[in-house]
């Protein structure tokens, strides 16, 4: 299978970003060197899997095609669905196969990998092949959000390639109509802007709703990611509202014994937590009725339909939001804001001391059972050359070195994205990647039927997180990380 | 008649390629359901721990639940796939114009991987935005939630296994109708059977073989059920289609359990067996051995 | 009265297609249309078409190999099942052989598996232990039709020993004391009259093979994708594709067609076997 066919798949992706780019746009420096350190792979083919995703498909459609041009390895990047790539990513470590030279490392999985030895610290190992080193490639490039990929002692052992925070997403063009702002102001006495607090939020949501209702409208006041059965609504809760209620690190203290519960120091079922829940769960009543069956896309879709006011939306979708007229109805009119918190929160995120939502991302990373370490790390440094990442941010939103944020094609879309990179670039560090746990997908299964059970009813929210916080430290000490 | 040879002979590749995929890797989970092995523990290797695994089974409330959710959906949409699709097989032995076309049509949902039939009905039945909500609401002011209600998300997945599977059963149970002798049929007739009697004491016993293979199939297939599920509702709302199959694949797949994920496999796949083995020997064996 | 019969027949298969076909006529209705018109209020009647999707699907070379390949492995293995299945079923009821009937039952208990559990060691079997010299049946299109034999082999089994036990030991005795050989026997007297019964086997095992997705999800790479794998490229985290995975799924619809009409004739051949024998 030639992958340079996979364009036709590219196209629908690539079509609707403003420009198109294509392997024979990218201008590389220095075409000599990559063409002589590519001799001595004569005949590799290097294997990779990663999440079909814009950012991913870029890589395999654009990057991985350049590549080959340039040095003779050819590159085949398997794209399929998250919870296959990550199977097919331990199976082939687990087993030491060797399938694989390049794998997607999810932010929430580095840690688990680590724990288990599985990857190449690339760091090291570039230092100790000189002759592998890109001349343009270099750490430095790296924004902050590189340091979740890196291991004790500082060393790099993925290659970030995708980065995005869960922002607040409003409608401008609600937000600043004059009608509206006088129905609002007459109802609480408030001015129409984009909520701080989760008070005014809420009685942001609460006025939508209602304006939808008595304007026969298909409007809502917020969008809630709370699937019933898919981690999602897990997900939305943990990383995105706890923290602004100051519950970090999904409430658990890995200083102390790994505790969850209050009684032994830990925060998953404290009273912020519960408040938390209780606010979550009534922006959830008031949002669409799809919401229930809504996970991150469905809530990307939901607000691009222009069915909600508001909503917290993951970045990578807020860019075709914005901007993407042949999916979106409310292109042009989309506004981007920090998400709502308690008071306290910002402070000790700029301290940081916590932090205000999820700063999520991946990049690639090389197993030690790949057979082709060395092409591979060239491939690896090929992925983070600076001259490439101006057409990829512009193919799939996202930014991994700082020198990105000021490409010409980049400010362009940042004011059509309503400044969405001038935040990732000023206010990231108040966003925080899931906890260093090598147990996170475990323990999300392990608490996520009794998390479902709450968002049914089943469970009242205060019951339920104390189960939950009781649930959490017996699958730890059955796991072995909690004594 | 003559030698057995030939028989172990012409049995001899199916037996073969069952050994190595299928006794084989039964053996490994086998062996695996004996140990803890989870590659994300605090310790990563793959620890024997003797019955431990099938000691907590029997306490788990998630594993039960699953297990009393699945029999009752197994049982729903078998018996209805099983009724549906004799009716529809002794209709399409009559003659009437157009019955190729209409046989085609019946047999389209066979041709759509579970995947998509979860994809679609997923998007038919979404609330507020799906079609069949949508019409309930306008046309009878019904509000069907899967999202939130346990007994509509339930009665979707039945209703899409129906939907799914029932052709299945129609076209094995044509093939077995079409191969029966007449006379019989014609000798009762003459008797004055009235159509009551012929359907029970000649038409059943002498189709049971196939429709005891058909209910097999559409039993354990139902049993593992994967894909539609999750799909549709990802094992919600709660856990009330968190079917063995969607158990199971969240058990091992991102949880990565493998030692209880293959403990709890072992169990499903003997009271699979034990349930199947007391059908065969009560219904079908006696009659093979007859033949 | 006859005609009035007719009539009901008629409204009776009409009524029943309107069911089969109404979900199958929405994935239509979602393949043609933008993803974002989806998240509304819901019309029965379509109202413009929006045929990009197709534009696309037709023109990604990539998934036209998914279907190339998933076109060789379920044919490849609906083909082998059927073969090894009548053969084997032949064998069953035509021999006395030693603890046949519990034989028989375990061949079915290889469909009862959990899937989930079993691809680790199938993945390991393939990778480390069935290989030869470099090639190992991981990701290839011979691996798949043999891993599929696990659910399909035992089905085929089941559903043609009724077939084959119905047909009248007396013929093939009747020609082995002629002096025919054993293979003459089941080419030529057994197997066109167990036609309708290998017809459905064919068929079933097929769409079985067709339509798997979590075996080939873990076991194919690059080489062996098939199309439901293909499928699952479209559900990601930055949207689930519902128009592409639509478009896909009602191209798939058309290979299944096509071998569903070709094998459907000797369905319909078999009402007459039933007559000719009364």
């Amino acid at each position: 299978m030639k992958l340079m066919h996979k364009l036709g798949a590219s196209a629908i992706i690539l079509s609707l970003m403003t420009g198109s780019a294509f392997a024979q746009d990218l201008q590389i420096d220095n075409p000599e060197w990559w063409q002589q350190a590519g001799q001595q792979f004569e005949g590799v083919t290097l294997q990779g899997v990663t999440e079909s995703t814009p950012p991913s498909n870029f890589v395999a459609d654009v990057l991985a095609p350049k590549f080959e041009e340039l040095t003779g390895i050819s590159v085949q990047v398997e794209t399929t669905s998250w919870d296959q790539m990550y199977d097919k990513a331990i199976k082939d470590m687990e087993a030491g196969t060797g399938i694989y030279d390049m794998i997607y490392i999810e932010q929430d999985i580095i840690y688990a990998y680590l724990a288990r030895n599985f990857l190449v610290d690339i760091t090291a190992a570039l230092n100790e092949k000189g002759d592998l080193k890109a001349p343009t490639y270099s750490e430095d490039n790296f924004t902050s959000f590189a340091d979740n990929f890196r291991g004790e002692g500082g060393n790099l052992f993925g290659v970030p390639m995708e980065a995005f925070i869960k922002i607040y997403l409003y409608r401008t063009d609600l937000f600043e109509d004059a009608d509206i702002q006088a129905a609002f102001k007459e109802k609480t006495g408030k001015d129409l802007k984009p909520a701080t607090n989760h008070e005014d939020y809420a009685e942001i949501a609460q006025f939508f709703t209602e304006y939808g209702t008595e304007n026969d409208m298909d409007l809502w006041g917020t969008t809630a990611q709370a699937h019933t059965g898919h981690p999602a609504s897990w997900y939305e809760y943990f990383e995105s509202v706890a923290p602004t209620y100051g519950v970090y690190n999904w409430g658990i203290d890995a200083d102390n014994n790994y505790a969850a519960t209050v009684e032994s120091g830990g925060t998953m079922n404290s009273d912020e937590a519960k408040a938390a829940m209780k606010w979550w769960l009534s922006m959830r009543d008031i949002a669409p009725p799809e919401s229930v069956q809504s996970t991150w896309t469905e809530v990307a879709t939901t607000f691009a339909a222009g069915r909600a006011a508001q909503g917290l939306v993951y970045g990578e979708n807020a860019a075709w939001i914005a901007s993407d007229e042949s999916k979106s109805k409310v292109v042009g009119n989309v506004g981007v804001a920090l998400p709502p918190m308690e008071e306290g929160v910002m402070q000790a995120a700029e301290s940081g001391e916590g932090y205000i939502g999820y700063y999520d991302g991946g990049a690639f990373g090389l197993p030690v059972t790949s057979k082709n370490k060395d092409a591979s790390l060239l491939f690896l440094q090929f992925m983070a050359l600076p001259e490439v990442q101006e057409e990829w941010a512009v193919a799939a939103p996202r930014i991994t070195l700082t020198s990105t944020y000021d490409a010409a094609k980049v400010k362009e879309l940042d004011d059509e994205l309503g400044g969405y990179y001038t935040m990732l670039r000023d206010d990231g560090k108040l966003f925080k990647g899931a906890p260093p746990y090598p147990f996170h997908a475990q323990l999300r299964e392990a608490t996520a039927p009794i998390f479902y059970s709450i968002l049914t009813g089943e469970i009242g929210p205060d019951e339920g997180l104390d189960q939950m916080a009781q649930k959490t430290e017996e699958e730890l000490t059955a796991l072995g990380y909690r004594q | 008649m003559h030698s057995n040879r030939l028989g172990w002979l012409l049995l001899a590749p199916t037996l073969v390629i069952l050994f190595f995929f299928g006794v084989v890797p039964f053996f490994y989970v086998l062996w695996l359901s004996f140990h803890q092995w989870n590659p994300f523990a605090a310790n990563p290797d793959i620890v024997f721990n003797g019955a431990d695994n099938f000691r907590a089974l029997v306490f788990d409330a998630g594993f039960l639940a699953s297990l009393g959710v699945t029999l009752a959906f197994v049982f729903f949409a078998v018996v209805s796939e099983l009724i549906i699709g004799y009716a529809l097989a002794q209709a399409f032995m009559k003659d009437f114009p157009g019955k190729a076309i209409f046989r085609t049509i019946h047999t389209l949902p066979l041709i759509m991987a579970p995947i998509i039939v979860g994809s679609i009905w997923k998007l038919m039945t979404t609330p507020s935005i799906g079609i069949i909500p949508s019409l309930l609401d306008s046309w009878f002011g019904f509000d069907l939630n899967i999202g939130t209600s346990a007994v509509a998300a339930f009665t979707v997945t039945v209703i899409m296994d129906i939907w799914h599977w029932t052709p299945l059963v129609t076209l094995t149970l044509i093939a077995a109708l079409v191969s029966l002798p007449s006379d019989p049929f014609e000798q009762a007739q003459i008797d004055g059977a009235n159509k009551r009697q012929i359907f029970w004491h000649i038409t059943l016993p002498m189709i049971m073989p196939a429709v005891l293979a058909t209910v097999f199939i559409r039993l354990m297939d139902a049993l593992r059920t994967v894909d539609e599920v999750l799909m549709l509702t990802g094992g919600g709302p709660g856990s009330a289609t968190r079917y063995l199959g969607v158990h199971i694949f969240k058990e091992v797949f991102p949880r990565t359990n493998y030692g209880y994920g293959s403990a709890i496999s072992i169990i499903v796949l003997y009271l699979t067996i034990v349930a199947c083995w007391l059908l065969y020997v009560s219904l079908i064996a006696p009659r093979n051995k007859k033949g | 009265m006859q005609k009035q019969r007719t009539w009901l027949y008629l409204l009776f298969w009409i009524a029943i297609s309107f069911l089969t076909l109404f979900p199958i006529y929405w994935l239509f209705v979602i393949s043609v249309k933008p993803a974002v018109e989806l998240f509304s209020t819901p019309s029965i009647i379509l109202d413009s078409v929006y045929w990009q999707n197709y534009v696309d699907v037709f023109n990604d070379s990539t998934l036209r190999g998914y279907m190339m390949n998933s076109l060789i492995i379920s044919t490849g293995n609906a083909v082998l099942v059927t073969s090894l299945g009548f053969l084997a079923c032949y064998a069953l009821t035509r021999f006395d052989l030693g603890g046949k009937e519990s034989i028989f039952f375990w061949t079915i208990t290889n469909r009862m598996a959990p899937p989930a559990v079993f691809l680790l060691p199938l993945f390991l079997l393939m990778t480390q232990v069935y290989k030869f010299g470099d090639f190992t049946l991981l990701d290839s299109k011979i691996g798949m039709i043999l891993v599929y034999c696990t659910f399909n082999l035992p089905f085929a089994i089941w559903t043609l020993r009724p077939t084959v036990d119905g047909i009248p030991k007396e013929l093939d005795e009747a020609a082995f004391v002629d002096g025919a050989s054993a293979w003459t026997v089941i080419s030529e007297i057994i197997f066109p009259l167990a036609r309708p019964g290998l017809a459905v086997t064919l068929i079933l095992t097929w769409v079985f093979a067709w339509n798997e997705y979590l075996l080939a999800a873990t076991l194919t790479n690059f080489n062996a994708r098939t199309l439901t794998t293909g499928l699952s490229e479209y559900v990601t985290t930055t949207g689930t594709e519902w128009g592409i995975m639509a478009t896909i799924s009602v191209f798939t619809l058309i290979p299944a067609l096509i071998i569903f009409s070709m094998v459907q004739k000797h369905i319909v051949a078999g009402l007459t076997f039933g007559a000719v024998k009364g």
